[in-house]
Order: structure tokens, then sequence, then C-alpha cells
């Protein structure tokens, strides 16, 4: 493990983006993703070390206009005992139902899980299909200065975003869904708990009188990053959920995604495994 | 004067054994204070740490440890140049601690450094420059045995290129070896070309059993420290401390008796501490050369690199029956993967034999194995000792043979069980056996055949959910096993002025819950309550000799020599009191903590005032006694024939899974277990000793897994390498089938690796149930169960070695 040659707890979001400034800085925050990988060599702890669990701005659950702010230092076992999140967002309860352990949830956040940028990432597919944005603060002159972009932009490789140097993740936004709205998550792995996806899916959207529309299909440990499905979304858009379509739309997925083979999976497995669970999902929505 | 009738106090007949008792180390664990090898540190201790190879296989053609050595905290640096007398490790003495020229594996121990912190003895290890030539890997055992293939161990060659033709007598590690065949195995009954004659149905198949490995909770370690004189003692998690204790010796070129191991609390063995490690040997040269105490920890990364593992085997078996269900041979030929080093893994094929020689009836058996040398991790002993993979092959082909004579699997299981009585080809004697009990147990408490007929039919019907049922059987030493000149343990017992008993005793206590079973066996003797007990079994200095804990032996072998202990001291204590009261001895008995009267239970004396007054009279005298017992079993012969345990265990498993087709993922729903134990000693105990066992086999059969690609481990850490997790867990039905061995303590038999052995075996069954799809090859994870339903996994086959079978 390497060491930090400073260590820096803010108090406050301005204290925090301020030490950002230079650059050089790691930031923890559940330290759940940051400390294995620091030790196993594959992150470098840079000059600074900024744990920024003491910024009460980063924190809570809140309702704002027709919005809900999720904030970073959120725990997973927050939103999930969160009765906004629970009333509105149901399928994000059930994403960090399958997060890791419960001794992980207590600790891990929701802004460290979007920063780390996992393409297998838990609460990353059910944050794509609610179209979450993702705000940043930052100082580049002496004042505060907040920005936001949508989720869906925000990942640019495993571990990368577009985050810069200078920026904090402070929280993510998302709208309060309309009437009729559905939205699915299933994850796959050799184990119930405690484990890595083989593959992800989540589909959200309205259903109307039998007819999906907004369609919003992402996949997990399938590329890269977390992904949007477009061509499976073009294909469910406006349809009937009939067998036919049904069974068009899972082979669309299937052959929409471009998976790897690593130590969990081969990517024929995971191409498969995405045609057998969208088909199960959307046969469930079909049901339901 | 009237003296009032005082009513005789009556102690009732009361028995420890089958109660349930609690584990005499669980408070200590559960709260927390259990000090193991990680707890313990001596003042002016140093931490050491190791350097593994770079490379998987090349020549190491230079080591810079200047910087290393000049980085302040650090004390030693050590690599093989620094030790010159360096003596071979290993099973088959075929390494040097610290590698010499060649590395093999990614394990490889290259350096290693004393310093005053782990973190400074990390740093210099940063700072050791290797300069490596690489060479060719050899990861494939299939490639390995071919003639002509690079060899893992090359004889040595002078600078001409000149064969030195090293005399005979030197070690591997230092002559090497013409081919990469490191052991061989080959045993014969009957006649297999006769038995193939007689058989009406012949099914061959190839099976491959993959890498797994312990996962102990503790991870490895030790301290060493060399005394002012000389001595060196030894906090060490080993499993064997007397056999280790004459090798470490060896390896030191010193005299054992100046050797002392401590055994710290052990968090877990599983056959993982039976073999001397490079680790225990480099720390003992660190320690030596810093002469300073100095305490090696593995990190859980480094457990997974550097620990031994279960044995990769690659398997053909060829198996015949009669129309009526009669076996009539069994041929089987392995390749077991050797890895870089051979420990015990290579040994396997002694339990793999007598599995196909001896469970069920087998006229006819012809078995041959060849482990072999890759650049792979080194194979080493693992519960169940190669009987996981044995019992996978031969309890899938039961399965398929009674289909294909169209018997019900039970009944041609239960053809060719034996009976006690019997004398099997291997010359194993079943003095006791409840075999058949077992097969039947387990099975009508699962109504086995009822849902393997429905299973069946229920294939054809809608849903991806595919229910099936699998049973698996088995047969293991539960009576020690006759390996080493002895197979015996010593107990020293001693009882003090209130009647409190300390029991010293060889047997090792690895998490297993001996000490508890071995206090429960002395109470019983003495009519003692167990809390009247104090064990000591930790120190080579103290305690008598045993040769460690494997083959299921404590129960059986410690317990029959606590036993005697307890029972020399009980006569001696009858015939005290005997002559007091002026009766016989045989009118008296123990029990609650006094001498009675044997055929009422009245209260002659507390035994405490008994033996205050023996103590402090005249002749004063002690209650203490030793009894070493040696089991009575043989050796086997060259041709690996004979009674080799004193009792055999047996147990038949039921495995109930749901198959999801979409997913291939299989859940395992329900074990249902019997198993013949003998006699339940601690039902608490034995209860954990089986779930804990078959939750180790569900492991092996659905999500653990090793993955080695070309020499590099890909997986070291609990994040890949996948151990069942508590939701995974199945219900449990087990029952214990008591067949009061004759020759156990108290009618026990070992049961420690029983539970893991079948569940693999059982569980491709039931996948085969299920799905009608028979799988070949482990772990059963979600992608190679989905492949094999979708016709996507070829055929496995394996030609076996032996050119001229």
């Amino acid at each position: 493990m390497t060491e930090p040659k400073h260590y820096f707890a803010p108090t406050s979001l301005d204290q925090a983006v301020e030490c950002l400034k230079d650059g050089d800085v790691t930031i923890l925050a559940g330290g759940t993703d940051l400390t294995p990988q620091s030790q196993s060599g594959k992150l470098r702890i840079k000059q600074t070390l900024m744990n920024i669990r003491r910024v009460p701005e980063l924190t809570g659950i809140t309702l704002e206009g027709d919005e809900i702010r999720i904030g970073a230092l959120t725990t997973i076992t927050e939103i999930m005992e969160n009765a906004l999140v629970k009333q509105h967002f149901p399928v994000l309860v059930e994403a960090c139902d399958h997060f890791a352990s419960d001794q992980i949830r207590n600790v891990a956040t929701l802004g460290g899980n979007i920063c780390n940028a996992s393409p297998a990432g838990d609460t990353l597919i059910p944050l794509l299909v609610l179209d979450a944005s993702v705000e940043l603060a930052s100082m580049p002159e002496a004042t505060l200065y907040r920005h936001s972009m949508p989720l869906s932009t925000f990942f640019v490789g495993p571990g990368k975003t577009r985050r810069s140097l200078c920026e904090l993740v402070t929280g993510v936004r998302i709208r309060v869904p309309g009437p009729n709205h559905i939205a699915h998550f299933h994850k796959l792995g050799t184990r119930p708990a405690l484990d890595i996806s083989t593959i992800s899916i989540g589909i959200a959207g309205t259903l109307k009188e039998g007819i999906l529309s907004n369609v919003r299909v992402a996949f997990g440990a399938v590329a890269p990053t977390p992904v949007r499905a477009s061509q499976t979304e073009k294909a469910l858009e406006g349809q009937r959920l009939d067998a036919v379509t049904i069974g068009k739309v899972a082979g669309i997925a299937r052959d929409e995604v471009k998976p790897i083979d690593d130590v969990r999976a081969t990517a024929w497995y995971r191409k498969e495994m995405i045609h057998n669970i969208t088909k199960r999902m959307l046969s469930h929505v079909a049901q339901a | 004067m009237s003296v009032a009738e005082k009513k005789p106090r009556v102690i009732e007949p009361d028995s420890l054994i089958g109660k349930r008792i609690p584990k005499m180390d669980a408070p200590e664990k559960a709260s927390g204070r259990t000090r193991y090898i990680h707890d313990i540190n001596l003042s002016g201790q140093l931490y050491g740490r190791i350097l593994r190879s770079a490379r998987i296989h090349a020549l190491i053609k230079s080591i810079d440890t200047s910087a290393a050595r000049a980085l302040p905290g650090v004390h030693v640096v050590i690599t093989a140049a620094d030790i010159p007398d360096q003596r071979p490790i290993g099973v088959a003495r075929d390494h040097f601690p610290l590698k010499v020229g060649r590395v093999r594996s990614q394990r490889d121990e290259i350096a290693a450094v004393a310093a005053e912190s782990e973190e400074i003895a990390e740093a210099a290890l940063k700072l050791i420059r290797v300069v490596y030539e690489d060479l060719p890997v050899i990861s494939d055992p299939e490639e390995a045995i071919k003639p002509g293939a690079a060899l893992i161990h090359p004889e040595p060659h002078g600078a001409d290129g000149t064969h030195l033709h090293l005399k005979q007598g030197t070690s591997i590690a230092h002559k090497g070896k013409p081919d990469n065949i490191a052991m061989t195995f080959d045993y014969v009954h009957g006649d297999v070309i006769q038995g193939e004659a007689e058989s009406d149905v012949v099914i061959e198949d190839t099976f491959r059993l993959h890498y797994v490995t312990h996962c102990c909770m503790g991870v490895s370690g030790m301290i060493a420290e060399f005394d002012a004189s000389g001595n060196l003692l030894m906090y060490s998690n080993t499993q064997v401390p007397f056999l280790h204790k004459r090798e470490f010796a060896e390896y030191l070129n010193m005299d054992p008796a100046r050797i002392r191991i401590i055994q710290p609390p052990i968090g877990g063995g599983f056959g993982s501490k039976l073999d001397i490690y490079p680790f225990e040997v480099i720390c003992l040269y660190l320690a030596r050369a810093a002469k300073r105490p100095v305490k090696m920890l593995f990190t859980r990364e480094e457990e997974f690199l550097a620990s031994p593992t279960r044995q990769p085997v690659l398997l053909t078996l060829r198996s015949g029956c009669k129309k009526d269900g009669t076996l009539t041979f069994r041929q089987v030929h392995t390749l077991h993967d050797n890895g870089a080093y051979t420990s015990w893994g290579a040994t396997t094929p002694f339990v793999m034999m007598q599995t196909f020689s001896s469970l069920y009836r087998v006229p006819h058996c012809d078995y041959h194995t060849a482990a072999v040398y890759t650049n792979n991790p080194y194979a080493g002993s693992f519960r169940g000792y190669g009987n996981l993979q044995a019992t996978f092959a031969i309890e899938q082909h039961m399965d398929m043979l009674a289909e294909r004579i169209g018997m019900d699997s039970l009944a041609f299981r239960l053809k060719n069980a034996q009976d006690s009585g019997e004398t099997t080809g291997q010359g194993m004697v079943f003095k006791s056996c409840g075999f058949k009990d077992c097969i039947n147990t387990a099975a009508q408490r699962s109504d086995y055949t009822r849902k393997f007929k429905e299973n069946e039919v229920n294939r054809s019907r809608p849903g991806n959910i595919r229910r099936g049922i699998g049973m698996a059987s088995m047969l293991h030493v539960g009576g020690g096993a006759k390996i080493y000149p002895s197979d015996g343990c010593g107990t020293i017992l001693k009882m003090d002025d209130f009647a409190n008993v300390t029991l010293i005793t060889g047997a090792s206590e690895i998490g297993q819950g001996s000490e508890t079973v071995l206090s429960q066996l002395v109470c019983e003797e003495l009519g003692l309550p167990i809390s009247a007990i104090t064990v000591v079994n930790n120190d080579t200095a103290i305690t008598p000799w045993d040769v460690g804990v494997h083959a299921s032996r404590t129960t059986f072998i410690a317990g029959n020599s606590a036993i005697g202990a307890a029972k020399k001291a009980k006569t001696k204590i009858l015939a005290v009191a005997a002559k007091k009261y002026e009766c016989a001895e045989s009118d008296l008995d123990l029990r609650g903590g006094f001498v009675i009267k044997a055929s009422s239970g009245e209260v002659v004396v507390e035994l405490s005032k008994l033996l205050r007054n023996l103590h402090f009279q005249d002749k004063a005298e002690l209650v203490m006694t030793t009894f070493y017992y040696e089991p009575p079993s043989v050796h086997q012969d060259k041709g690996f024939k004979g009674d080799v345990s004193a009792a055999y265990a047996w147990g038949a498993q039921v495995v109930e899974v749901e198959v999801d087709t979409d997913t291939g993922r299989v859940r395992m729903t329900k074990v249902t277990g019997a198993h013949d134990v003998g006699r339940v000693l601690n039902r608490l105990g034995i209860e954990g000793q089986i779930e804990g066992g078959v939750v180790m086999g569900q492991g092996y059969a659905l999500t653990e897994e090793l993955l080695i690609e070309n020499g590099v481990m890909k997986n070291p850490n609990f994040r890949d390498y996948k151990l069942v997790t508590a939701p995974e867990i199945p219900e449990m039905d087990i029952s214990f089938i008591e067949s009061m061995d004759g020759e156990g303590p108290q009618g026990a038999k070992g049961v420690g690796e029983a539970p893991a052995i079948c569940v693999a075996a059982a569980t491709a069954n039931a996948i085969c149930n299920a799905t009608g799809v028979r799988m070949f090859e482990l772990p059963f994870t979600p992608e190679k169960v989905y492949r094999a339903l979708h016709g996507q996994t070829p055929k496995l086959y394996w030609k076996p070695w032996r050119a001229d079978q």
C-alpha cells in the first residue's frame, strides 16, 4: 500500500473542493473500493488523502421540486431504508439489495460506487434507466462552481469518468417518475450475495395499456462501462409486449452487446444471459 | 447417645456419551479472546517477508539485494546464496526453501527479509532486483507427460553441456529427473480382462477435477526464536508437531532434542498444515541469521498463492456390470497435476485406490496414477485426500450403469454394498459396517426413489426450473491409517488433590473439537463432570508423541489413548479405595466425583478426599498415568494391500437441487446424509463436523475454483474465489448410524473427512436427474452447466497415459 504525504478531513464543501485545486488528491468516502485497490497496487494513493466523510453538504436524501437529490455520501444501507427512495425508486432499492454484503453496504457510498465506475457497479444500472444526473462541484477561482451532467455520459472506461481531478461528485439527481412508470433490475452472478455481476440488466419505461414507451434499457458488465442499449430501447419503444416482440427484442439485445471473456464468464455466456434475462424480465413486465 | 439414621447418599448413573457438549474453546473464540499466532508478539521480534517469483518458469540470472540491505530498519536479507547449508524439502525432497538458480512456479521463494516492521520488510522486498531468463511454461499435465516435453527438474549438466550423472541417493533437488513424472502408483486385484469378459455392460468416461484450496480463516504464520544456547522455539500452526520437529531438525542440521514446537490455537487446518512449506524454513533461517525472534504472517493473497491446493485430477474410469446388477470390474487411470514440487497431493492415490477397490464389492480392479510435474501450484493434502475425486467418478458410474441395465440406482447400490465381516480385494477388513443402513436411511428420509422418478417425468414440463435428486456413498478410513512406522498417540494423565484431571495428549486441536471429545472420554471413565478437566495439547516439550492430525484419526486413536490412561488411573484409585474400605475393587466404581458402591450407587467416599488421603499419607502417592495406544492395523504391502485402518467409516448423502435452465444456476436445496460414525460421542460436535463438511463439499461442487492460466493464479482473493455464503447453505437432515465399532473409543469411528466426500458426486447425479445431462467436470458453475445444457461441452476424453493399457 502506498502512503499519502498529507491527510485532510474537510468539514465543508468549500474546504473540500479547495483542497482539490492542486489535483494530486485521492478522495476517501466509504473506502470499500479504495482500500482493496490500494493494497493490491491497482491504485496509487496520491500526495494527499482527503477524507470527505465530515462534509455535511454531501449527505441526505431530499425532495427538491420534482427531483430527488441523493447526497454522494449516502450509504447503500441508507438508500435501502429511505422512505422517498422506497416510494419513488423501488428499482434502486432492489439493486442495493444485491450489493455486496450487509457490512459493506453500511459503509459503501453511492458517490463512491459512481466514481469507481465499474462496468459491473450495482447502483449504476438502475440510475441509468432512471435518467439520473451527476452533480459536480469545483472551485476554479475563489468561489464554488456547481454543474451537472447526465449519468449516461459520465462513464468513459473501467474506473474512468468525466470528472476532472479538481471536481467532487456531490450527489445525484433523479426526476420523480410520472404515472405508469415501471422499472426492473436483475443481477446475475454465481452467488446470491457478495458477488460481482456476470451481467446485470435494468429496464424502465412507461407502461400504458400494454404499450411500453420512454424505454430505458441499461446493461452492466458487458462493455468497458455500464451502458445504455440504444438498439434494444428502439426495438421496444411503442411496442406491445407480446411473445414475438419479446423474443425479437431479446435477440437484438444479445446482438447489441460486445462483452469480453474474464474470470467470471465468457463473452458467449454473457450474450446468452443478456438474451435470456431480458426475455425473462420483459415477460414478467408483460404478465404484471 | 443416639445417632440419627442418616440415609446414604446415592449417585444415579449418568453418561456424557452422546450428549450435546459445547466445544471447550467456544467461549474464548466467540468472544474474540483467543490468542492466535497473529496475536502473539515476542519482545525484540522482527518481521519476515518473502520475495516471490515474478515469473512462472525462468532461470535466475542474478539477484541484487544491496539496496534492500541498506534500507534502515532491515536486519537481514537472505537468498539461496546466503544459506550454503540449505537442504531440499518436501515429500520428494525436490526443492529448496530459497530457490537455487531456477524458479518453477508463481509462488517460488527467491529472497527474504527480516526488518523492524512489516512495512519496512515490504519496502525492502521492492528494492531487490532479480534478472530472469524465461523458460517455456508447462501448465498442462497432458503436455508435461509426453516424451520429449521440456523438463521441470532437468538433470544438471556441466558448463560444457555434458550430463553430470550425480550419484544415486542425492535428492531430486540436486540430481533432477529425466522426465516429468513425480510419482506413479499401480494397484491390481483380480483380472480386469476377465472382469470385462464377464460384463454385460461396460462404460468408460473421463472426469476432470479442479483446483481448490483450503481457505483457512487464519492465514499461515509462524514465529521462530533461537535462545542463547542455540535451542529453537517455534510457534507454529502445524498439524503434525512431532514428525515436523524431526524434519525441521534435518533441514537445520541440528539435534531434534533442541527444537520445541508450541502450537497456538489454529485458525483452520483441513490438511493444509500437514507438510512443511518453504516459508517455515525461511523464517528459521531469518531468525538464525538475525539472532532475534522473527514472525512471519501471510497476507490473504499470499495465502492463496503459496498454500497447497486440493489435488487436480484427470481421470478415466472404465466400469462394468452384469444384467443382474453385479459389478464386474473397474479400471482407473489418473493423471495428477503435481505442480512444480511434490507435496502430499501426489500421494492421494493411497486413498483413491481404496475407494475404487473397496467401495462396493468389485471382484476385479486395476488402478494407475501418474503425478506429473508442471509449472502450476502444487497440491497438498486436503480433507478427503483424493476421495472426493474418486467418489465423483465412481458414484456417477453407479447411476450410469444402473440406468444402462434398467435397474433402480438404489437397488443397484444395495446389491453391491458390503456387510460387516467382509474382506475386500485390497485386504481391508470391515469389522463394523453400517453401509447398507446409511444408504437405506438417506434414501428413505429424502424420499429418494419417488422423487427420482417424478423428476425424470417433470423434465419435459414447461418452465425454467428443473428439480433433481442424486445420491452418492463413501468409504473412508475411520480408525487411523498406518502410513508411518507408528500410528499411535500418547497420553499423560494426572489428578490433583481436588480430583481435577489434567489430560496431556499428543493430539493437536485444529478446531475439530478433539479436546472436548477427549475430555468427555476421560471424564466418562473417571465419573467426573466435564468441568473437572484441563487439556494440555500444544507443546512438544510437554505432550507425548502423536503422529499428527490427519486421516480422521484423532477421536479414534487419541481417544483410545486417553481412555487407556484414564482406565489405569481408575484401576489405581479403586485399588486404593478397596484396600481402605476393605472390599473388592469390583464392588466399587467412580461416579459424579465419588467412589461409589457399584451395585447401589451409594457413596463410599468423595474422590478428592481419597486422593488427598493417598497423597498426604506416609507412603505418599499421586495418581498419574501414561498410556500409548497403537491401533491393531497393519502396513500395506508393496502391492498396497493390507488392513490399513482399525475401522472404516461409511456414509451416503442425497443432494437435491434446482437447476435454472435459463442461466445454468444450480441451487442446492437439501442434503440428507446418513453416516456410520460408530457411535456419537459429542452430538453437538459431530453435527457441526458433518454440516461444515457438507458446506465444504458444496463449495467444491458449485462455486470454488482456483483459476490457473499458464501457471498464473487469476483469482487469489475472496472476491473471485467464491466460497459458499450463508444464504446458499442447504437444509440438512443428518442421521447417525451407530454401528458400535468394537475397537473404537466407546464404539466411535473417525468422521472428520467423511462429510465432504459425497457432495459433488451426488450433485452431479442430481443435475442429471433434473436435466438428463451428465456433467463430467467440476465445478458446476452457472456457465459450465448452461453450456452442458446447450450441448456446448465437448465430450471429455483422456487417453490413459500407459501405452500398454
